[in-house]
């Protein structure tokens, strides 16, 4: 057990603050202020490769579908009776952007050692201005403070983290610009997520079936072969690479013969694609166990199974 | 349950009857119009999927069990929309990559030893505008897919117009769904997007095709393709279908005094006129009495 840096006496507004989130209620400006402020200088204390100790839940892509986040707590254990660490991408395309990262942020507030929030490409300035959550904020606030607020501190979110010196968990995937972990620690993380670069890599690279390193026909982005991942878990002392960022029907795709996972769990994303949702425990012996997960039963949400008639033409 | 009766009632009226066991859909004037809305393939299917079509990358979320179906059941002809038609489509017209904005500072990125670039279509681009089956009506309801050589199943250009007056009427509306086909988020680089939207009228059916496309910072297409069929025909009866493709880089719009923001582009009905169009044509398609 290790002591949290925040005093007791300060605990008591903060669990009524995550019993609030817990019901999906947003937190004013103010509090999301405050919250951010002691966020950052716990974040900034983190490695870009952060140690985790198991045993601790591994989860992918939430993506502001609260309800479902609330249902991986069902289902996964409460924090801080379970310890987490989620692989990014809190934010954009689902309703609840806001209350899913404030609550996120809030736990890691709470219980510093307890979970861990890594960085993911939706983490940023850039891409929630066109996929949801700045329009969010605009929404549910009035204004873009709240935003400017998180984005702020999504910059000091670490990049990676490491299970037991054996499971190394990031958003998206390797770089050529990497070849151990040393390399990673050593970089200035806090900025905007580039457009280019390891840093870059790190939240946006995908595996393939394809042996070597890929360029995408986009222009940008890589793609890493199992020939890259046998060598990056060979140099680095690794068991398995666990990463997120790409919506698998099961929950969770295993690839490059077990050395690459892909995590995911955002159930039906998006509200149509029907997919199921896992979390990756490992226990306190470094055994694994998907989890799989359907959604949340839903109050209020768009069911897009009965669609509204339009005169469109 | 109230609404529901109502609800009845008025296909009722219109002599349509809704299908049977759950499904959704309507028979109305001999035609059975029917959607399917199904989860995304998984990775079994899917990994068959490109077996078949002979890729190694396809939409991340491919609802390849959906489908919209129009049947005319005298004739047996059936225009259907569904996925895989339409990725075969894409496969075939081959586009050649677009570049996004952030690939011009790739560019001057020292290359890693052994790297290849991959040039396959991923916008996932599709000149698709239905398929066309004829399955002939037999006595047990399953249908069984005839030679075609009876009928020709012949789109063929023509003059007439889809008549828009006629379709913003506010008839009742007996049957409405919209079915994705498939979809993909070009890795956060915008949207592609293949929807068939249908509705039924007591005088009509309308429906819409539409690939919808935004490369972020670069480039948006939209090609529709709308299909008509007026049920008073029925001593001619045909079905009108009218393709309209549009396409415009964000560096043209801006030029013109558009916004060049992506988020100014989320939903392309708002925006469609901003599109110049590229093609544009008119076919039918006679029914057989």
């Amino acid at each position: 057990m290790s002591v949290d840096p925040v005093p007791s006496n300060s605990h008591g507004h903060l669990d009524e603050q995550i019993s609030q989130l817990m019901q999906c209620k947003p937190l004013s400006e103010q509090e999301v202020r405050a919250l951010c402020d002691k966020a950052k200088e716990i974040l900034m204390e983190e490695s870009n490769v952060q140690p985790v100790k198991s045993p601790v839940t591994i989860c992918g892509d939430i993506h502001g579908q609260f309800h479902d986040l609330a249902e991986l707590f069902r289902i996964g254990g409460k924090c801080p009776d379970t310890n987490y660490l989620f692989m990014g991408d809190y934010v954009d395309r689902g309703y609840y952007s806001v209350e899913t990262v404030t609550l996120l942020v809030a736990l890691k507030v709470r219980y510093p050692q307890r979970i861990t929030i890594l960085r993911g490409n939706h983490e940023s300035r850039q891409i929630t201005q066109v996929y949801g959550f700045y329009d969010e904020c605009l929404r549910k606030y009035g204004n873009a403070n709240v935003w400017k607020t998180f984005t702020d501190l999504f910059d000091y979110f670490p990049l990676t983290a490491l299970v037991e010196s054996e499971i190394f968990c990031l958003h998206g995937g390797l770089s050529p610009s990497i070849e151990t972990l040393d390399n990673i620690r050593n970089f200035d993380r806090v900025q905007e997520v580039p457009h280019e670069g390891p840093m870059c890599d790190l939240l946006w690279s995908d595996p393939d079936d394809r042996c070597g390193w890929g360029i995408s026909p986009r222009g940008a982005g890589y793609t890493f072969g199992q020939d890259i991942s046998e060598q990056f878990n060979h140099t680095n002392n690794l068991k398995l690479i666990a990463r997120a960022h790409q919506l698998v029907m099961e929950g969770f795709n295993w690839g490059h013969e077990q050395k690459v996972v892909t995590i995911f769990s955002a159930p039906n994303y998006c509200y149509r694609c029907g997919n199921m949702a896992s979390i990756l425990e490992v226990d306190d012996c470094r055994g694994h166990t998907f989890i799989q997960f359907e959604p949340a039963p839903r109050r209020g949400e768009p069911d897009v199974t009965r669609r509204t008639p339009d005169y469109f033409l | 349950m109230e609404n529901g009766n109502e609800e009845e009632a008025t296909l009722k009226a219109a002599g349509a009857e809704p299908l049977p066991e759950g499904r959704r859909g309507v028979r109305i004037h001999g035609w059975e119009i029917e959607s399917r809305n199904r989860s995304i393939l998984n990775s079994l299917t899917y990994e068959q999927w490109e077996q078949k079509i002979q890729t190694s990358h396809l939409p991340e979320m491919v609802f390849g069990e959906s489908s919209l179906v129009l049947w005319h059941l005298k004739s047996g002809i059936k225009i259907h929309f569904n996925a895989f038609d339409a990725l075969v489509g894409w496969k075939k017209e081959g586009l050649p990559p677009v570049e996004v904005p952030a690939a011009a500072q790739w560019k001057f990125r020292s290359k890693p030893f052994q790297q290849v670039i991959l040039d396959y279509d991923y916008t996932f681009t599709t000149p698709y505008c239905g398929s066309e089956t004829i399955e002939k009506n037999t006595e047990h309801g399953k249908g069984n897919i005839s030679d075609q050589g009876s009928w020709s199943s012949q789109w063929e250009d023509c003059e007439e117009k889809i008549d828009i007056v006629a379709l913003a009427s506010k008839e009742p509306i007996l049957f409405y769904d919209e079915v994705v086909l498939y979809e993909d988020e070009l890795a956060d680089n915008g949207v592609s997007l293949l929807t068939v939207k249908v509705r039924v009228m007591p005088s009509c059916w309308f429906l819409l095709l539409r690939f919808w496309l935004r490369v972020d910072g670069v480039l948006m297409r939209l090609r529709d393709t709308r299909m008509y069929c007026a049920f008073e025909n029925n001593t001619n009866p045909f079905i009108l279908r009218e393709s309209c493709w549009r396409e415009a880089t964000f560096q043209s719009l801006s030029a013109k005094g558009f916004p060049s923001d992506s988020a100014a582009y989320s939903d392309p009905n708002l925006i469609s006129q901003r599109l110049p169009v590229v093609m544009q044509k008119t076919q039918k398609l006679k029914l057989p009495r």
